[in-house]
């Protein structure tokens, strides 16, 4: 009976409105905010400067990482991508370490160490001019981009291995030289197996900016901050930096949706308005497209008339091959320098100063603790560990019925799935942090433990990307099982739970063990409201000790890297387990 | 499903172990015999983590006699300078009293409370032994602070009295960042008060200096929730006593005496009041 009722739209439409009318009763009449609330700090100047314009620098500059970022993330990703396929093993080996150190270490910790450790590296003289250049700023902006670039180098060897052999040697033995099968028929194709994650690793990169605060860059995050330290209007400044993440986001989102949709291949008769606003778009870079299409074909060598040779180009040859042997022996030998160099880095670290910190940075004070610390004083690798797993299995629930919740046909349960998936994943998990730390206790009238207030970040963030994992997995379950389920007699929760479910969870159990990584990478974050993690006491470690920056952040990716490693190894084998087909293209 | 109701109960019982109630300060401080006090654990010699990774420092020490007289329990938070007013602010507060270096000033007591002084500080400027030979000298250099503190207006202020009219002030996120960029040569010199200077250039002795006069007063106050008089009489009174009894001067001289690794010698009095 209700449940027919259910169906029909305008019940679900007055269902969606009643519980808005409701929250907004609540929050209007109900609910005591006691804070006053001060909109004209953004407008107008106060005793410390006009903050409006301050929030405005910060947009300024968080655009301008993003944009560097991105071009650096590019260029390093396609390049180390393309080298992950090489047949040369040192530049395979190279490419695989970059890849695999920076992907499995946090942000924070690399960011950590390009700004405090590295200009150690470098004499005084060259260290000083460097500092003259706005250090933080191109530190930020590079420690993004390479990190970043780790995780575009995966999509593009993926995107390229995508490709069934098959193809390619149909067309080698149908004429094509290299590099037509490579601009014909490699390229298009692996450019639609690219596009749609290079475009969600860029809006991750613009999210990542948000963590240049931490060294001083002054970004929304910072400018955030900084508000909040001279107004106290905490409220209005945490409100106005989510709106600017949430714009941007937008505004990236509907770029990649624009060119998702001009890549779907559809029949040309009967093309959606939003193809047709794409292809006018995009209409521009097709006919540059076409330019340097033309200029290639004509500049192509035209094909040897004779077997004969002549001893100019014979000459040309050999000489190639022979830059190409000194190539790699440059590349050999620099490789070796750089490892010699790393070694002996290495050698002379003060072991001592590990050793002594080791159990600290393991556990942290645990049992040692006061009453007042979390669990006895658990911290460190521990505490990190422990709260990417409560939070990892927080948000598979959050994440299995938010995802089965978007994929619903009811209005009244799709709509406010979709809005919490889209407003969470619109903003960088320091936001996210924020809130749950500062006004969630509030409105909520809890007081939680500061390792609660990250925990349940993490599990509300992450809950947000296991949805969308769920969705994913959900809607690769072809439709006939679906409709067989019903023909059967089976209801809605009978078929998910013994049909869909089963088969979905099990093809997503690598992206789950992806994202626990990526939630054990994140705790890192948990550092900036004081949570004892690893990060945390490595800071703290750093700050008594002051003159060892290089050992302890050292020694602390590697922890984060070993662990993160192993976990994305059995992440692998799953994978392969489960899908057994992989066959390597070579280059 | 019956682990998962366990569990689930399990964790709501933690939640709720630690909500608090709203009400006056004070009559929940003495009814639950528990004080909670916002204190920093980066601010050598204010509140920091020792080599035996305790949490130790002249606020901690403050925090603890208080609570002591107190009859309460001393529950330490940790807060930052971007979070230590906003933790007295919010209704409940979240701390019932801050202890971390925080000067009193008219702009902050629009929003908390303060205590009286509880130590006179200043700001200075800190560079390498030698490295500022006149005052006039800082004007066109890189100088260093830290984000959420009133330094970093004090210093672009002066710098511009000395003669730069875009001096070229960095906020940096912490007193370890701040040191850090000093000590590997992006900054010239970091400005902030006077004894958080001196206790991070104790780390390596000999090298650096603090250069130049006050450039500003720090008197520091204890932060209390807005318009709790009981609470904030109760706290003032209990820094006289201390003060009258000897006790304050003994945890003063302990950071800050002459035989201490950061000695600031006393030249002031705590408002007393008969």
């Amino acid at each position: 009976m209700f449940k027919r009722h259910f169906d029909k739209i305008w019940v679900q439409n007055l269902a969606l409105l009643t519980l808005l009318g409701l929250a907004f009763y609540y929050f209007a009449f109900v609910f005591e905010f006691k804070y006053d609330f001060d909109w004209t700090i953004f407008v107008k100047e106060g005793q410390y400067g006009h903050m409006g314009k301050l929030l405005l620098g910060g947009l300024n500059t968080t655009i301008t990482i993003t944009l560097y970022s991105t071009v650096i993330a590019l260029v390093l990703g396609t390049l180390f991508g393309l080298a992950r396929l090489s047949k040369f093993k040192p530049v395979y080996y190279f490419a695989t370490c970059y890849v695999e150190f920076f992907r499995n270490t946090p942000l924070l910790i690399q960011l950590f160490f390009w700004n405090f450790a590295l200009p150690y590296a470098f004499p005084v003289e060259l260290r000083m001019q460097l500092f003259e250049l706005n250090f933080e700023f191109w530190m930020a902006t590079i420690g993004t981009g390479i990190f970043t670039g780790a995780f575009v180098a995966e999509i593009v060897r993926a995107g390229v291995q995508s490709i069934p052999k098959g193809l390619l040697e149909a067309s080698y033995s149908s004429g094509l030289n290299f590099s037509q099968t490579l601009r014909k028929i490699i390229l298009p194709l692996a450019f639609r197996e690219i596009i749609p994650p290079l475009g969600s690793e860029m809006l991750n990169n613009m999210k990542n900016t948000s963590l240049a605060m931490t060294i001083g860059v002054t970004e929304v995050c910072w400018a955030m901050q900084e508000i909040t330290a001279l107004t106290y209007h905490s409220f209005e400044a945490t409100v106005a930096a989510t709106i600017i993440y949430l714009s941007l986001s937008l505004i990236i989102a509907g770029v990649l949706n624009l060119v998702n949709i001009k890549l779907k291949i559809m029949p040309s008769g009967r093309k959606p308005l939003m193809r047709k606003v794409a292809d006018t778009i995009f209409a521009p870079l097709g006919l540059l497209a076409r330019g340097v299409e033309y200029v290639l074909w004509h500049l192509r060598r035209p094909a040897d008339a004779s077997k004969t040779v002549s001893p100019l180009r014979r000459l040309l040859r050999r000489s190639r091959k022979g830059f190409v042997l000194a190539a790699k022996a440059a590349f050999v030998l620099l490789l070796g320098v750089v490892l010699l160099k790393a070694l002996v880095a290495v050698a002379g670290f003060n072991f001592q100063v590990i050793a002594d910190n080791f159990v600290t940075l393991l556990i942290w004070r645990f049992p040692g603790g006061s009453e007042t610390e979390f669990f006895m004083g658990l911290g460190g690798l521990a505490g990190a560990l422990l709260m990417a797993a409560i939070a990892i299995s927080g948000s598979f629930v959050i994440g299995l019925f938010v995802g089965m919740g978007r994929t619903s046909q009811n209005r009244a349960l799709r709509v406010p799935c979709t809005m919490y998936i889209e407003l969470i994943r619109g903003n960088p998990l320091i936001i996210v942090i924020f809130w749950m730390y500062f006004f969630i206790p509030i409105i909520l009238k809890i007081d939680p433990h500061v390792f609660w207030s990250a925990t349940i970040a993490l599990t509300v963030f992450f809950g947000a990307y296991i949805a969308e994992i769920v969705r994913g997995g959900i809607e690769n379950i072809p439709p006939g099982q679906v409709e067989a389920a019903k023909a059967s007699g089976l209801s809605y929760f009978q078929t998910m739970r013994k049909i869909i479910l089963p088969q979905a969870l099990k093809q997503m159990l690598p992206a789950l063990v992806g994202m626990f990584i990526a939630a054990f990478k994140d705790t890192s974050l948990a550092y900036i409201i004081g949570v004892m993690e690893l990060t945390r006491a490595a800071y703290a470690i750093n700050n008594r000790i002051m003159i060892h920056p290089f050992e302890i952040y050292t020694t602390v990716a590697l922890m984060y890297f070993v662990f993160s490693y192993l976990m994305s190894l059995y992440a692998k084998r799953l994978e392969r387990k489960l899908s057994p087909e992989t066959v390597r293209i070579e280059m | 499903m019956r682990v998962l109701k366990i569990s689930v109960l399990a964790a709501l019982l933690v939640m709720a172990a630690s909500v608090a109630f709203a009400g006056p300060t004070y009559d929940r401080v003495m009814a639950d015999k528990v004080v909670r006090a916002g204190v920093s654990n980066q601010g050598i010699p204010f509140g920091f983590i020792n080599d035996k990774n305790e949490w130790v420092g002249f606020d901690v020490d403050m925090a603890t006699e208080i609570a002591k007289r107190l009859g309460a329990k001393l529950e330490m938070v940790v807060v930052n300078n971007n979070t230590r007013i906003s933790f007295v602010q919010t209704d409940p507060p979240k701390v019932d009293m801050v202890l971390s270096n925080m000067t009193h000033k008219r702009e902050r007591d629009k929003k908390i409370d303060f205590s009286i002084t509880y130590f006179f500080d200043g700001q200075k400027f800190l560079a390498l032994k030698g490295a500022v030979k006149d005052v006039k000298d800082l004007a066109n250099m890189r100088v260093g602070s830290m984000q959420g503190t009133t330094s970093i207006i004090n210093a672009t202020e002066y710098l511009k009295k000395l003669g730069n009219p875009d001096p070229k002030v960095t906020g940096y996120d912490g007193e370890v960042a701040m040191f850090e960029a000093l000590r590997s040569g992006r900054v010239q010199a970091i400005t902030t008060d006077s004894t958080i200077l001196l206790g991070y250039a104790a780390k390596e002795p000999g090298k650096y200096e603090l250069v130049g006069d006050f450039i500003s007063d720090e008197p520091y106050g204890i932060g209390l929730p807005q318009d709790d008089s009981a609470w904030r009489d109760t706290i003032n009174f209990t820094i006289q006593d201390m003060w009258a009894d000897g006790t304050y001067m003994t945890i003063y001289n302990k950071w800050f005496g002459p035989d201490s690794d950061y000695p600031f010698p006393m030249t002031e009095k705590i408002e007393m009041w008969p």
